[in-house]
């Protein structure tokens, strides 16, 4: 029973490699994007518009999909020490999930498909003649089948929370919130995490699946046509929550990790659920902030978009990037590479936030939306926040399997995306402060300067992240050779 | 200038963020029970929260106060000059491209193909306003322009592969 246990635990196991190992990569080759964008509009680098909106679409898409995948497979890993989940579900996430990105490439680099990662209906149909019906279907049903992979995956831990629980409810701890339960009976953090992952993300899928679907219908006869503002509505509601729980997902390894090294238990309360199913309800209604030059939206919901955008910085302000903090006072840890990205990641998280919350000021977004100012936020909580978490539960689960070691490399690769990623964002925050607008293939010269920095600091990000993406190969090679299954090892 | 105020605020708060992560990654190795650290801190979370949260009702009283999407009150005979704009793959169709400093313009935008975006540039480049440009909608934009000069409409949402290629000049005279 115990060698089939391991077995099991091992191919599971091999799968979270797996999906940290395409995730980690595919991360890495998008930067390189990036940084050619970046070139491009520095003047450096002369690219041809269409490979430079190219390159765009790849860039965004390939970054929140490996993101995605990677930190599903945090969620997952702590997931089912609670319940029990099944690992056909995400193999199969996984095998859609590749699918889903060779159609995508396919159609960008084979089909000159353009629509930026956002696919604005009605966009994918009228390009101008710059692309034509088989590269948007190949992109449109390859994000569609993307999208189906982690439906499955979000519909199997719900599946799972709800059989251990009772309901999503539950899982959020409601009992617990409105006194049924004492406290001491709240369910851990990962499943309350989880819950709320599970259900904004089911929710965000199936808008993004319509929205797709319609999409694909008008490419195939335009004279089908709908609501652009629905569209727009059911894009943002996709894209908005989808990226969101990238970091809501990664947050589990912050809960789970730095309470192992810390040996302080991250205790759930009232505050902390309370704050959960703040998180939940905002995520799901704050993607109108994204809409707030759209005038003829109904003037409370735009209102109520940057209302509740400042809400929403609460639970993470209040508890979660609290919480991480008081951990971690005084608490005598060794810091290793695990241990501190992931404390990086909840800087990251929280000053990300900041000028997120600014850009959602309606006054601001007036002079501010779709300027360079947005991913600037975007790159600094994605980037030093989100994937953060990812790589830091990358040389967690290294240090746990196997008995690898750090170097100085990995130390010096640690202090150089940190100032990787905070050039990247800065230089996009400068940019944004400048009005320079995104996603243009050039810029005027007052522009060019911030993208020709933030260039140079992308690619130390790449560097430095070769570093991490190394060290985790290393460590698969190691793993392979001692057949270590998870043991528990102690780290602090 | 609201992009300066927005970029001192925000590296004000995050410099904030930044000198609180340092002082407890400073005084992490350090090892301390538990307990009275709790104690201390979730007494003092009670504060920092509340504060918070006062502060964020301050500022939405008082971002909401003006919002671009109001139309302004305009005094008597003087009405604004309403200026069709149409936004197409690759250009700009607009009824009106001359217009004097003191003049209230409202700019009902809309689009004939995609979503565009319609930023107002001033002759420093700088986004003095914007709207989002729809096709089957109507987004309006009201300005009165203070200073003569060359400003320009870009597009500010991503259309297609010449987006970028989408300005087109607008002039104020006194």
């Amino acid at each position: 029973m115990d060698t089939m246990k391991q077995k099991i635990s091992r191919s599971s196991n091999n799968l979270i490699v797996t999906y940290l190992s395409f995730g980690g990569i595919v991360i890495l080759v998008m930067m390189i994007f990036g940084i050619l964008m970046l070139l491009a509009q520095g003047g450096v680098l002369n690219l041809p518009p269409a490979s430079f909106y190219q390159f765009l679409t790849i860039h965004g898409t390939g970054m929140i999909g490996a993101s995605a995948l990677a930190a599903s497979s945090v969620m997952w890993y702590f997931l089912r020490k609670y319940v029990e989940l099944s690992t056909k579900v995400f193999l199969w996430n996984l095998v859609l999930f590749t699918i889903g990105v060779l159609m995508v490439i396919i159609g960008v680099f084979s089909f000159e498909y353009a629509s930026a990662w956002t696919f604005l209906y009605p966009l994918p149909a009228l390009s101008g003649n710059a692309w034509g019906t088989t590269g948007a279907l190949l992109y449109l049903f390859g994000m569609l089948i993307l999208g189906i992979g982690f439906l499955l995956l979000f519909l199997d831990t719900g599946r799972a929370i709800i059989r251990k629980y009772g309901s999503l409810s539950k899982g959020l701890g409601w009992d617990v919130i409105s006194g049924k339960k004492a406290e001491k009976d709240s369910p851990p953090s990962t499943v309350v995490a989880s819950t709320m992952v599970t259900i904004v993300n089911v929710s965000a899928l199936t808008a993004g699946a319509i929205v797709l679907i319609m999409n694909v219908i008008n490419v195939i006869n335009p004279a089908f046509t709908f609501d652009p503002l629905l569209a727009k509505n059911l894009t943002f509601a996709f894209g908005h929550i989808f990226a969101n729980s990238i970091i809501y997902m990664g947050v589990i390894a912050v809960y789970e990790i730095l309470s192992k090294y810390t040996n302080r238990p991250w205790k759930v309360n009232k505050p902390f659920l309370i704050a959960w199913t703040m998180s939940t309800v905002f995520t799901l209604v704050i993607y109108t902030h994204h809409m707030l030059m759209d005038t003829a939206m109904p003037k409370w919901m735009l209102i109520m978009g940057q209302v509740l955008s400042y809400a929403n910085g609460l639970p993470v302000l209040v508890i979660t990037a609290y919480g991480a903090l008081m951990i971690v006072y005084k608490s005598g840890i060794k810091w290793d590479m695990g241990s501190g990205l992931i404390f990086l990641s909840m800087f990251g998280w929280v000053v990300g936030v900041v000028p997120a919350i600014v850009d959602a000021t309606i006054v601001v977004n007036h002079v501010m939306h779709n300027t360079k100012w947005v991913p600037g936020h975007f790159h600094m909580y994605m980037g030093l926040g989100a994937c953060a978490m990812i790589f830091g539960f990358m040389y967690y689960i290294a240090k746990e399997d196997s008995n690898i070691t750090t170097t100085l490399i990995d130390k010096l690769a640690f202090i150089g995306y940190t100032a990787a990623i905070i050039g990247v964002s800065g230089s996009f925050l400068v940019s944004g402060a400048l009005s320079t607008p995104r996603r243009w293939a050039t810029h005027f010269p007052e522009w060019m300067a911030p993208a020709n920095f933030g260039a140079a600091a992308g690619a130390l990000a790449v560097f430095s992240l070769a570093v991490f993406i190394l060290h985790f190969i290393r460590y698969i090679g190691k793993r392979n050779k001692t057949d270590n299954v998870y043991k528990g090892k102690k780290l602090a | 200038m609201v992009q300066t105020a927005a970029w001192v605020t925000s590296l004000f708060f995050m410099l904030i963020v930044t000198a609180v992560f340092a002082f407890v990654a400073m005084n992490s190795t350090e090892k301390k029970d538990y307990e009275p650290i709790k104690k201390k801190w979730y007494k003092a979370r009670t504060f920092y929260g509340s504060a918070l949260i006062i502060f964020f009702l301050i500022i939405t009283i008082y971002t909401l106060r003006d919002l671009p999407y109001n139309q302004p009150a305009y005094g008597e005979g003087r009405e604004p000059e309403i200026v069709d704009v149409e936004a197409l793959q690759f250009g700009w169709n607009i009824s009106e491209t001359q217009f004097k400093t003191g003049e209230p313009i409202e700019f009902h935008v809309t689009s004939a193909d995609v979503t565009h975006g319609f930023g107002i540039y001033d002759k420093n480049l700088n986004l003095i306003a914007q709207t989002q440009a729809m096709p089957e909608y109507t987004n309006k934009v009201y300005i009165t322009f203070e200073q003569p000069g060359t400003y320009k409409i870009l597009c500010m949402e991503y259309c297609g592969l010449a987006h970028h290629l989408m300005v087109m000049e607008i002039e104020v005279t006194d």
